[in-house]
């Protein structure tokens, strides 16, 4: 997408809160929505970030695991479970032979993976448009009530699981990790969905007392 | 005066926050925590509303919202309950179903005309004269509703929330609360859930005059709420038990969706009246209402009171009244037996007399009708239900307590699928046989001992934990028995009638026994026909009595009746509570915003917003200009639609093609890379489902579009196809990966052809070719379609770049004058090119051979989805076709419309219209219609009957419709 | 609302999930007779007992069989189509 102007699929819903915006992997990203002492006490209470603009890799098919391994990483053993590699990226298996592979911004594992060849014998790219959200605080089981059927406490997303269901009526992936020696709640969804989410979401955690944060409340990196 | 008493031991009430309202126009004090029918009972107000059908003064009945005796409205909400709604500063209220107020109501001489109002008089009457009934439907409506409508209410989002816990105990009373302490020592999650403001049920009134039961309550409670493990929620109530144990809990603030791996019902008992004559003026209550008048809101009931009573609950409720100074004159006790002795000599040292083996015969209604003055009492004989009147005696008072026994709240368990019998040593339904994972505890299963309860809800647990799967010792105990609690016929007859047994429809013993004269003698004809149990408390003090009547009336045991089906909600919900906050997930395209800052007037076109139109503010255009001007830029020069919502799935594998082959209608396995075919989709019936395009990128690769609103669908059925023949392929959904967009017209080559290293050229790129290259600097694939015109585009990006690539084609193409065009213009320019529309054309029952689609049928493949049906279908004669056609030219009048039919000369329908729409471009109205297969040839003509009845000539006619244009000279 | 096992994702409530008819084998259309195959396409028996149907998981877009009691409303088991002997 060389000299394209790359839009997050959320990126028109956040304008509304007049975020300070800045580039991330060619996209237009909310960097900061408050100070950065407000958005840390936000993430405390309940806070949504977007970080759609991470780069993405997607796999499917029968020979996906090994094609996977031959290349080095590391996968997770069981169905819907993921693994973060020793670089930090994401490896995600999705049901049992769909694999979505996520870089933190710093290393570039998926753009490796994504210029190799890969549609053949077993082995097929799925190419990404998700809208990703990291949501944060204290009061995260509150939210979750509201907008999920199924009970996201306990050992659901406990040892590195991860679930695909059902989020304010939107098929939505989800896994749980510590960023920042936080504990954070990951929700990935088709990115046309992803302005609705945004916005039904934040509407929620504003409700409850929190707010949005932008990308560098995570990641730091302007 | 006052009817407040001293201070009690855990009064519900706060005396440190007074406060004040006004009810029918008076001042009324009160206190914090108390419901308005207690403030108003407390400053002796006693008539809180009028009875529905006979407009009766009433007065407080269960006190526990099993009637609906006090129903108000304070100018903004409606019908609330008063015995249960907590009072507040400020508050204005007024009776509903009154016409001038509760104490003048005019209505109230309805009570006189109740000879002429039997029961099912409705049925009867008001039809004849027909000319009448205008007048009496108005009279009928503004007598038969409760409360009015504010239609300004005010919308308030009452979030749904949902939660999961191992137990939810229903019912915090005695049983209930040691149920959740057993379950929670097991290490289970538990939820408590009580309706009253606070927990505690009977354990918090049904005193008997000493202080044990309290002493147990507060005993249980403290240990309840420093358990971890328990979510105690009051003022609360279990709507309903729907599968796998999913109980609503409702609150003020909106519902919780409670999904619980284990229910255990505590939910107790509804206690039952007595039935006399005038057991409903206002005064006279249930046994348990006084007590919780005088120990949870420490009021009186009243000054001088008669205790009636046909179970051992009487005596109790004589003690506590005697116990704040009510002088009980006597305590009636409709058994010739009486009650245990203890529990007689207690009530005698008490100073208050006991008549065993006498009733009420009825009660005096007082001067102003609006209290009691005085009841007559006489022997009862149980057998016949009759009273001895030549040996009446009348006793003073202003206030009588009446308890007969009780009904058990069992609607969460009948919902289950609760098997229940009738125990006649307590004269109770209770559950026989419980489905898996539900326990029942307490007085609902028929356990009264206090004992005995508390033990049985331990048992209770000791199950649930067990069925959840913890080590646990089932131990079996034995329930204290006690004195039959409920009496098997509590009725006394009385000639003038007014014997009420439901006091929210003023149904009265006579009628039971007129609607079983009239043959309605089945519980659910009973039922229906007398309404009895239809009222808003939906028969939780009357059902019972109804039952037991009709059991005598037919000679019948009680079981041998049954009983009629309790629906959730167990009280009314709030509409806004059931609606929540309401999810409408919509999609976008990349280039919304695009859209929406350039004048689109957005639509849903499922879950999907698409521009209908462009009408930029300042242009001055309306709708209509709007869409003929993005046609005729279409059609003279170049336009661009945002197509990102089509359906896109990629289909991988070495069985790619056989896949296709098998799935579609036309021949893929063969099909050459770079080409594009169209492939219909049909049921196994030969339905149409979708038509799309399918393009091979590859021997084993696959680009496979289908209609927006058909993508999940297309892609749910290629997933399920593959794994039943399981086949080696792989499928990818690219719906909400990639944009897509049509460049169409004359000038669209050019357009194109300026931002792409694709030769687009008409020789290089002929009709549904395919290529793949770059369009503005981005990988793209690129079609030649002819949708909406001859020569377009379609160009396929990833997501991310949609944008960027859809501004640099509007910038190319400004020198051509390029228009968006939006879905109002597609709808028109396909139709100009005579494509019919799968699903707005097609219906459920279309095959291809209606719609003109036999040549995308290849019926010498092997096998396809749908060939053996059509197969069937081929041999037999057609009865409609898809045709296009024409309106005359110049035409004028009303238009016809989709849906409108085609009439046959014979005055038949012979079809209808599916699409119809004016083209500027032609200067003519074309359509789509069903018609016979001898009206579809080019020159046929057919009748469409308007929506006026007006008859429209139509003429079938070739497709595409430029050539209209020649016949013009053009 | 009911409860349904997805064999991959789990215990799950029913609104995330999507009904695909009576599971039935396709009689032969080229040795089947035309009546045969018009009872197969149009014809359902509506006597309760265990059926097989197909039943979709939409966010994980995974076909499967349950078992289902139709009198009683209870699914005995569910399975990957072809997988019914798996554990």
């Amino acid at each position: 997408m060389q000299d394209a102007v790359l839009m997050s699929p959320v990126a028109f819903a956040h304008a509304l809160r007049k975020p300070v915006n800045g580039e991330v992997n060619g996209m237009e990203t909310a960097l900061s929505f408050d100070a950065a002492d407000v958005e840390a006490k936000r993430s405390q209470t309940l806070s949504i970030c977007d970080v759609s603009n991470l780069n993405r890799f997607g796999v499917k098919g029968p020979q996906a695991a090994n094609w996977l391994q031959a290349a080095g990483i590391k996968l997770p053993g069981t169905t819907n479970s993921w693994t973060p590699q020793d670089n930090g990226s994401l490896v995600m298996r999705l049901g049992n032979t769909e694999f979505l592979l996520e870089d933190q911004p710093e290393n570039d594992l998926t753009g490796m993976l994504n210029d190799t060849a890969v549609n053949e014998g077993g082995v097929h790219k799925v190419l990404r448009n998700d809208a990703a959200f990291i949501v944060s605080g204290e009061l995260t089981p509150a939210l979750f009530s509201e907008v999920c059927a199924i009970d996201l406490e306990g050992a659901t997303l406990e040892e590195n699981r991860l679930v695909m269901t059902v989020i304010a009526g939107v098929s939505a992936t989800l896994l749980k990790q510590t960023l920042n020696g936080q504990s954070v709640y990951r929700i990935w969804c088709d990115g046309t969905f992803g302005p609705y989410l945004w916005k039904t979401l934040l509407g929620i955690i504003e409700e409850q007392g929190g707010g949005p944060v932008g990308f560098n409340f995570y990641y730091k990196l302007n | 005066m006052t009817s407040r008493i001293a201070k009690k031991r855990g009064e519900w009430i706060n005396r440190d926050k007074p406060l004040t309202f006004e009810y029918e126009g008076q001042q009324v004090q009160g206190y914090e925590g108390d419901t308005i029918s207690s403030a108003l009972w407390a400053n002796g107000i006693r008539v809180l509303g009028r009875s529905f059908k006979y407009h009766r003064a009433r007065g407080l009945l269960s006190f526990a919202n099993h009637d609906v005796n006090a129903l108000m409205t304070d100018g903004e909400d409606t019908n609330i309950r008063a015995d249960v709604w907590p009072v507040s500063n400020g508050m204005s209220l007024k009776a509903v179903n009154t016409d001038g107020g509760v104490i003048k109501d005019k209505n109230k001489y309805i009570d006189y005309l109740s000879p002429f109002l039997p029961v099912g008089f409705y049925y009867k009457t008001f039809y004849k004269p027909k000319r009448m009934f205008p007048f009496w439907e108005d009279k009928i409506r503004k007598a038969a509703g409760l409360g009015e409508v504010n239609f300004n209410y005010p919308r308030n989002i009452r979030p749904k929330r949902h939660a999961h816990c191992d137990v939810l105990v229903v019912g915090a009373g005695a049983s209930g609360l040691s149920a959740a302490l057993a379950a929670a020592a097991e290490g289970l999650s538990v939820i408590l859930v009580d309706e009253n403001l606070q927990a505690g049920g009977s354990l918090s009134y049904d005193y008997a005059g000493d202080q044990s039961s309290a002493d147990t309550l507060h005993a249980l409670l403290s240990e309840v709420e420093a358990n971890q493990n328990i979510r105690l929620i009051t003022d609360a109530y279990a709507g309903g038990y729907y599968t796998d144990h999913l109980v609503p809990i409702v609150e003020k603030s909106g519902i919780t969706k409670v999904r619980a791996q284990s229910v255990i019902v505590a939910t107790g008992v509804f206690e039952q009246p007595p039935v006399f004559r005038y057991n409903d003026l206002p005064g006279v209550m249930l046994g348990s209402a006084a007590q919780r008048l005088v120990h949870r809101y420490a009021v009186k009931p009243f000054e001088k009171g008669v205790v009636v009573t046909a179970n051992d609950h009487g005596y109790r409720t004589a003690l506590d009244l005697a116990s704040v100074g009510v002088d009980v004159v006597a305590v009636i006790d409709m058994r010739s037996s009486g009650a245990g002795q203890d529990l007689t000599q207690k009530v005698k040292d008490s100073g208050i007399s006991v008549h065993k083996g006498s009733c009420i015969y009825e009660a005096v209604p007082s001067s102003n009708k609006l209290g009691i003055k005085e009841v007559v009492v006489c022997p009862y004989d149980e057998n016949t239900a009759e009273a001895d009147t030549s040996k009446s005696v009348r006793l003073s008072c202003d206030g009588v307590a009446m308890s007969a026994g009780w009904a058990p709240a069992a609607a969460l368990l009948y919902q289950a699928g609760t098997k229940m019998a009738y125990d006649y040593d307590v004269e109770q339904f209770v559950p026989a046989q419980l489905p898996e994972g539900v326990f029942a505890a307490g007085k609902v299963n028929g356990v009264f001992d206090l004992k005995s309860r508390q033990l049985d809800g331990r048992r209770a647990a000791a199950e649930a934990a067990s069925y959840l799967g913890k080590a646990v010792q089932l131990e079996s105990f034995k329930a204290a028995s006690v004195n039959r609690p409920s009496h098997p016929y509590p009725i006394v007859n009385h000639p003038k009638g007014k014997n009420f047994v439901d006091f929210d429809e003023d149904i009265q013993v006579k009628d039971f026994i007129n609607a079983a004269k009239e043959g309605f003698d089945n519980i659910e004809l009973m039922k229906r026909f007398t309404t009895v149990g239809m009222g808003p408390s939906q028969g939780k003090h009357s059902n019972m009595n109804a039952i037991r009547i009709l059991a005598r009336i037919r000679q019948l045991p009680v079981e041998k009746i049954g009983t009629t089906t309790a629906r959730p909600f167990f009280h009314p919900t709030p509409i806004g509570h059931l609606g929540g906050r309401g999810f409408h997930p919509h999609r976008y395209t990349a280039m919304h915003q695009w859209h929406v800052e350039h004048g689109g007037e957005m639509m849903e076109a499922g879950v999907w917003l698409r521009p209908a139109y462009y009408a930029p503010a300042g242009a001055g255009l309306t709708a209509s200009e709007a869409v003929q001007q993005e046609t005729l830029a279409v059609r003279e020069s170049v336009g661009m639609i945002d197509g990102s919502t089509l359906g896109k799935i990629e289909v991988f594998g070495s069985d790619a093609g056989a896949f296709l082959e098998r799935f579609y209608t036309g021949k893929f396995a063969d099909q050459k890379v770079g080409g594009s075919r169209i492939a219909m989709l049909l049921d196994e019936a030969g339905v149409v489902v979708d038509d799309g395009v399918a393009v091979r990128m590859a021997e084993e690769q696959f680009y496979v579009s289908t209609n927006s609103s058909n993508a999940a669908t297309v892609y749910r059925e290629m997933q399920r196809n593959v794994q039943l023949w399981k086949m080696q392929v792989t499928l990818v959904n690219l719906t909400g990966a990639m944009a897509a967009m049509t460049v169409a017209g004359p000038k669209s080559r050019d357009v194109v052809a300026s931002l792409t290293d694709i030769d687009v050229s008409a020789d290089a790129m002929g009709k549904g070719a395919f290529r793949t290259g770059k369009v503005a600097g981005v990988d793209a694939r690129v079609m030649r379609v002819s949708f909406v015109a001859d020569l377009a585009f379609e160009i396929h990006v990833p997501y991310k770049a949609g944008l960027h690539v859809w501004k640099a084609l509007m910038e190319a193409g400004k020198a051509s004058g390029i228009r968006p065009f939006g879905t109002d213009a597609q709808r028109l320019l396909r139709l100009e090119m005579g494509h019919h529309l799968v699903s707005h054309d097609t219906d459920g029952l279309t095959n291809p051979f209606e719609a003109h689609s036999e040549s995308l049928v290849a019926m010498d493949k092997p096998f396809f989805i749908g060939q053996r049906s059509l197969k069937i279908l081929e041999k037999k004669p057609l009865n409609k076709k898809l045709t296009t056609f024409v309106l005359d030219p110049d035409f004028h009048g009303e238009v016809p419309n989709e849906c409108n039919l085609v009439i046959d000369s014979a005055s038949q329908i012979a079809g209808r219209v599916t699409s119809i729409s004016y083209s500027g471009y032609l200067d003519r109205h074309i359509g789509f219609a069903f018609v016979p297969p001898e009206h579809s040839h080019a020159g046929a003509r057919f009748q469409i009957r308007t929506d006026s009845g007006a008859m429209v000539a139509a003429t079938a006619c070739k497709a595409p419709f430029f050539h209209l244009l020649e016949s013009r000279g053009e | 609302m009911k409860l349904l096992e997805c064999p991959i994702n789990g215990i799950r409530p029913l609104s995330e999930f999507t009904y695909g008819g009576e599971y039935r084998d396709m009689p032969n259309p080229d040795t089947c007779s035309d009546k045969e195959w018009a009872a197969y396409v149009h014809y359902r028996n509506g006597a309760p007992g265990v059926k097989k149907e197909w039943w979709y998981h939409g966010p994980s877009g995974t076909w499967f069989i349950a078992e289902r009691d139709t009198m009683a409303d209870k699914v005995i088991r569910t399975y990957i189509a072809g997988q019914e002997e798996a554990k």
